[in-house]
């Protein structure tokens, strides 16, 4: 498909230029700020993939990174064990915690597809935010920093980045990638072709979140410091914006979305603007209008028709205008 | 904050238009502006310190250079605590950083400036953590839950109290103060029963909480927590009929009476309350801490409370330690922080070269215990328990 | 003793989270939709109620009053200008339906808590109490004087929703629409105007929950997070669409919250509420009282 093609060029180009961008930009701190943007991006990609492809808008994303950052800080904070062991328990734990939430969500659509992964997400922030002798709650665990340069972090998060990014890619490319539209887009047609539901789903749920999980354990070993404000409703928002504004359904949406809002929110914050007011915003707008995001818009003026499926938001169906 | 804002903006000016247009000097300072964190603590250390920056720069700055503050907000957090620092340090390449006044941001803001070694002054973080970890950036102006649990411990075990609950929030100051509390009344006090309760700092409704206590009244109730939960904690107990009652005192270990909104927010229950504080107005002040005084009262028409006096404080042993090693470098200002022996404003303050909880720690720190009797009441009218010059006479507490 | 003490409060806690619940689950029983900004319309109230009280000088009732609009008038603003798309369609939509509304609705809940940080500023505010009387004592427990005050008032509005829901004709083209759209505007219903007059109310007993709270929950931005969640909480158990239910559901996890903080475990007080919801959602997703055969 042109669409596809032009999508995956798209990405191939935008990696490139990231993969260019440390020898524009030498100051630590900016460097900071793009290594956290990758995060986002990472973030913004699984996502995606769960909800843009997968048609399951889960509000729990910020539960999986928190998850994620906070069992290796406790592994390495009661037990010792570095970062090596830390991070891929992270994306074990992750994967294993994501199929569960998968399964008890299995049935569930739209608001009470949204309301289950509220409160899961509540749930996690809560606990773990109370729990003060495990994760000292509010405060916060130390966590060791990983012996790289800013540059050097940079290219780890970027490899990560690219890793989810692969694994997006490919899995769509595959039988799966049409297993996981057919179900988003008619769950019960797709049943009756012999799609078997339970298990592509609970699957993309749990790799989704497996993903957010190593995102999430990578970067409290960047900012040595695992908390619980990187679980709240506030920072799932933030990544949903970042993948709705970016472009939903799309393969370079979600990291154009995830640097737009973190370039701009850096932006903002000089002219005293909460950068959260103008993207969620924007996000309001896109999903208001129908609009595909920033990717969409790119894509529509690049003269791509609009052969898009049913059941994405932001694509209304053809019978109805 | 504007008037204070301005004044600072005019003396900073005035060395400009003496012919000193130098750039100035920059001091990061992380306090908490918005919530989670007490954001009524920030406001009170900020408050200090531009009166004292005031202060310095009509002398003159430092190095002849004018100070400027470099704030960023905290809101109580450890992770923005810490990205605050990283900001500070590498985008605004301040000298030092002063200013904190929650434990758990320092925590998290000393590993940052122990990894650049930059000099840190803290200026309200009580938790012996800090102070424990031993790094040679960290100076510590502030009170510490040591002392402040022993001073508490022995004002418990002269009014032969048995039972005690205790709230402390979900803080490492919190948590901190409730266990050296808890070990210094073992030591001290070994016949009262102590035990406490962590509460979220967050949280409004304590009422689940409290309610047994009703059923099962306790001699005494201490408090170990930071506005604006403390003030709701106050009024729950109060309302609850717990404390302060004719059955049970209500002990506040906090430094809550403190603050301009105490009374406004607790109203009736502030009666009969007994505190543990770091600023009475019988407190004899240094010519400086007058001075401080007499600014603060001036622009704002409250008397002060200590924050003001430990956030001047803060500012004026950098300016001094600046002075000292004749330059801005990290390493030369960590040197002659610690040979710091300069009048502040309740006393001298030099730092111990100790380890623990007093490591580089301003010992001399004078404290006072005292009680409210009567709602509104003004820090003068209030019965002096304890303090410097007041030998400790428990007998003068007034049961409600 | 102790039991009769929580049970008390936690009746009291849960008539309060009623009122922020009735509105939520009114829009439900219309539209379909969860409303993920819910929470923003029991802030506006609080903030309004805490302006106008402390700075325009209003008497605190008259400022509830002020509470009571600024929610509904924010509702108003959200139906017209966000909700419309769900209508236009109603027929053709599906899926996109859901989707749209929960990015909508959770957009829009993020943007006004923002812009209140943004306006207002983040720092809290309390209310100032509707009556001075510290405590009250009713013999079994002691009440302050603002929660007996509050409790009078939320009592007498809920009692007035529920008639004008079951008896005023606007109450019951409600009730024709939450039954059936279609229908109810084949029989001539404005269904346009019930949607905004469901808003309305529904936003102006956030916004008066709010108020009514502000005295003690205070008014910041983010104040509306933690009761909306627990008005999702209520509506889910007691059955989406069903008033009846979100006055027993709001009661029950009032004195459950009350009964598991003081003998199970308060620091993980909240965490009672989720669970329960995602237990209901589970087993017996219709809740309590609503209607069975609902797609979830």
């Amino acid at each position: 498909m042109a669409t596809e093609t032009r999508q995956l060029r798209a990405t191939l180009a935008l990696f490139a230029l990231l993969a260019l961008l440390p020898w524009a930009v030498l100051q630590p701190y900016w460097q900071g700020v793009l290594i956290v943007a990758l995060y986002y991006a990472a973030l913004a990609v699984a996502w995606n993939l769960l909800a843009g492809y997968g048609g399951q808008f889960s509000l729990a994303p910020a539960a999986f990174s928190l998850l994620g950052g906070y069992t290796t800080g406790v592994l390495h904070y009661h037990a010792h064990l570095s970062p090596l062991v830390g991070i891929p328990a992270s994306v074990v734990v992750t994967f294993v915690v994501g199929d569960l939430l998968g399964r008890i969500v299995l049935k569930m659509r739209g608001p009470y597809l949204a309301l289950t992964t509220f409160a899961f997400l509540a749930i996690v922030n809560l606990v773990i935010a109370n729990s003060y002798a495990v994760t000292r709650g509010d405060l916060g665990l130390s966590v060791p920093a990983l012996p790289l340069t800013r540059p050097q972090y940079y290219y780890l998060f970027l490899l990560v980045l690219a890793a989810v990014q692969g694994v997006t890619y490919g899995l769509l490319r595959s039988r799966v990638g049409l297993f996981i539209r057919a179900i988003r887009d008619d769950e019960l047609a797709a049943a009756a072709r012999g799609v078997d539901v339970v298990r592509w789903k609970t699957r993309v749920f749990a790799i989704t979140s497996a993903m957010s999980g190593c995102a999430g354990a990578l970067y409290v070993h960047f900012s040595g410091l695992a908390s619980p404000e990187m679980g709240t409703i506030l920072e799932s928002g933030l990544v949903i914006s970042m993948a709705v504004v970016g472009g939903l359904g799309t393969l370079p949406g979600p990291i154009v979305g995830a640097f737009l809002v973190e370039a701009g929110a850096e932006a903002l914050r000089q002219v005293g603007v909460r950068h959260m007011l103008v993207f969620s915003a924007v996000m309001i707008l896109v999903a208001r209008t129908f609009r595909e995001g920033i990717w969409g818009a790119v894509e529509r003026l690049l003269g791509a028709p609009r052969v898009l499926p049913a059941s994405v938001p932001g694509r209304v169906p053809e019978e109805s205008r | 904050m504007a008037v204070l804002g301005a004044a600072v903006a005019l003396a900073l000016a005035i060395p400009q238009v003496a012919g000193l247009a130098e750039e100035p000097v920059a001091i990061g300072v992380l306090v908490t502006q918005s919530p989670p964190g007490s954001v009524i603590q920030g406001t009170q250390v900020l408050d200090g310190l531009n009166i004292a920056a005031a202060m310095i720069n009509h002398r003159g700055g430092v190095l002849g250079r004018p100070l400027k503050l470099v704030v960023e907000d905290t809101s109580g957090l450890p992770e923005k605590g810490r990205s605050g620092a990283e900001k500070l340090i590498t985008r605004d390449h301040v000298v030092a950083i002063t200013g904190e006044h929650q434990s758990s941001v320092c925590l998290a803001e000393i590993e940052v400036v122990h990894r650049y070694g930059v000099p840190y002054v803290n200026t309200n973080c009580w938790a012996d953590a800090v102070r424990e970890k031993g790094y040679p950036e960290v100076f510590n102006t502030s009170p510490w839950n040591s002392l402040v649990s022993e001073a508490m411990a022995r004002v418990i075990k002269d009014m032969g109290v048995r039972r005690i609950v205790a709230f402390a929030e979900n803080t490492d100051y919190g948590i901190g103060q409730a266990k050296v509390l808890e070990q210094k009344l073992k030591e001290l006090s070994p016949g009262t029963a102590f035990t406490y309760q962590v509460v979220d700092r967050t949280a409004s409704d304590f009422t689940p909480t409290i309610l047994p206590l009703r059923t099962n009244p306790p001699d005494m109730v201490v408090t170990i927590l930071l506005p604006p939960a403390g003030y709701l904690l106050m009024n729950q107990l109060y309302e609850q009929g717990i404390a302060p009652a004719p059955r049970t005192w209500l002990f506040d270990g906090s430094g809550i009476s403190d603050y301009p909104d105490f009374w406004d927010n607790v109203k009736a229950a502030g009666k009969y309350l007994i505190s543990l504080g770091f600023y009475h107005p019988r407190m004899k002040l240094t010519p400086f801490g007058v001075q401080v005084r007499d600014a603060y009262v001036r622009q704002t028409k409250h008397e002060p409370g200590r924050l003001i006096f430990q956030a001047a404080d803060s500012l004026l042993v950098l300016a001094d330690a600046l002075r000292r090693a004749g330059s801005t470098d990290h390493a030369a200002v960590i040197r002659a922080l610690s040979t710091t022996r300069v009048l502040g404003t309740r006393g001298t303050i030099t730092f111990t070269k100790g380890h623990g909880a007093t490591f580089q720690q301003w010992t001399g720190i004078p404290y006072v215990v005292y009680q409210f009797t009567d709602v509104r009441q003004a820090l003068e009218e209030t019965r002096l328990i304890a303090g410097p010059g007041v030998a400790l006479d428990v007998h003068r507490l007034l049961k409600p | 003793m102790l039991f009769l003490d929580l049970t008390i409060n936690g009746l009291l806690t849960g008539t309060f989270y009623v009122l922020i619940a009735i509105g939520l689950t009114l829009v439900f029983g219309v539209l379909k939709v969860v409303n993920f900004a819910h929470g923003e319309f029991y802030m506006a109230g609080a903030y309004a109620y805490v302006l106008l009280a402390l700075r325009a000088g209003w008497s605190p009732w008259a400022a509830l009053g002020g509470a009571c609009a600024a929610g509904a008038v924010l509702a108003m603003v959200t139906e017209r200008l966000l909700m419309r798309p769900l209508y236009a369609t109603y027929t053709t939509w599906k899926v996109p339906k859901d989707e749209y509304a929960v990015l909508v609705t959770f957009g829009l809940s993020l943007f006004l808590m923002n812009l209140a940080t943004q306006v207002i500023g983040p720092q809290s505010y309390r209310g100032p109490s509707l009556v001075q009387i510290p405590r009250v004592d009713l013999g079994v427990a002691l009440i302050s004087g603002q929660r007996l005050a509050a409790l009078g008032v939320a009592a007498l509005v809920l009692a007035g929703t529920v008639a004008f829901i079951r008896w005023t004709p606007w109450g019951r083209e409600i009730q024709a629409v939450a039954q059936n759209r279609f229908g109810a505007s084949l029989a001539g219903i404005d269904t346009g105007r019930a949607s905004l007059v469901v808003f309305a109310l529904g936003g102006g007993l956030a916004g008066l929950a709010g108020a009514l709270l502000a005295p003690l929950y205070q008014a910041y931005p983010q104040v509306g997070a933690l009761p909306a969640a627990k008005a999702f909480v209520i509506v889910v158990l007691g059955g989406m669409g069903s008033v009846v239910g979100s006055i027993v559901g709001g009661l029950l996890l009032g004195v459950l919250e009350a009964w598991g903080a003081a003998y199970v475990s308060y620091a993980y007080q909240h965490v009672f509420g989720f669970l329960l919801l995602i237990l209901v959602l589970l087993l017996r997703p219709w809740g309590l009282f609503g209607e069975r055969a609902r797609e979830v």
